[in-house]
This record gives C-alpha cells, structure tokens and sequence, in this order.
C-alpha cells in the first residue's frame, strides 16, 4: 500500500498547479526564514553580529571574580 | 490514453512525473544545506 502512495506521489502535480504551488513554497519558506533569522537576531546568545555577549552556556559569568590582591 | 485526459491543473501524466523528479531532487538537495547549516549553528552554539 505504502509503495503505491510513494509511487503515485506525482499524481499531486496533475491536481495543484506546479507555478503556483511553487510560488507559494517559496513565498512561505521566505516568510518563515525572514521571521526565524528575525527572531534569532533579537535574542542576546543567537545574534550573530554582536557577539561579544553570551558564550556558549554561559551567559551569566560575563564578569570574572577579582583575585583578592595581595595583603601587607 | 492517459497522457491525452485533461487534468485539474492542466498537466499530463509525463509532465507531472517529469516535474516530480526536478521537485524531489530539488527539495533533497535544500534539505541537505539545511541539514549542514543546524550542525554548524549547533557547533556554535547549541540551543538545547
């Protein structure tokens, strides 16, 4: 049964027209792309232009301790 | 003859068939880049 479906999967190109259905793949996975780079870019650990914040994990031990200096 | 029936979008049979090889391929050949493009975002900086 699963051979036939897999084998007759064309059969969807005589029933959704091959222009618009790839006008509208390309239009939703634009749109989806645009909202998740979008998305990824407003967050402090995944944008990839400023990356001076956030190391990987860390994203609280930005300051270091100071080293208690030497007592006299 | 199948080739010769008129369909809903206007294809015949051959046309569709042939659409599907370029389409499937295409969409293997998109999943790969993207599969390659999660593994180096996960290598720097994983989100799970």
């Amino acid at each position: 049964m699963f051979k036939t479906l897999q084998e007759d999967m064309y059969k969807v190109w005589l029933i959704f027209d091959p222009r618009r259905a790839l006008v509208a793949l390309f239009g939703f996975l634009i749109v989806l792309a645009l909202i998740i780079h979008m998305l990824l870019l407003s967050t402090d650990r995944f944008n990839w232009l400023e990356t001076s914040a956030a190391p990987a994990g860390a994203a609280v031990s930005q300051m270091a301790p100071v080293a208690p200096g030497p007592t006299q | 003859m199948a080739n010769e029936r008129s369909s809903l979008s206007g294809l015949t049979e051959d046309e569709a068939k042939e659409f599907h090889g370029i389409f499937v391929s295409s969409f293997l050949a998109f999943t790969a880049v993207a599969v390659v493009a999660h593994i180096l975002a996960w290598v720097w900086r994983p989100w799970l």
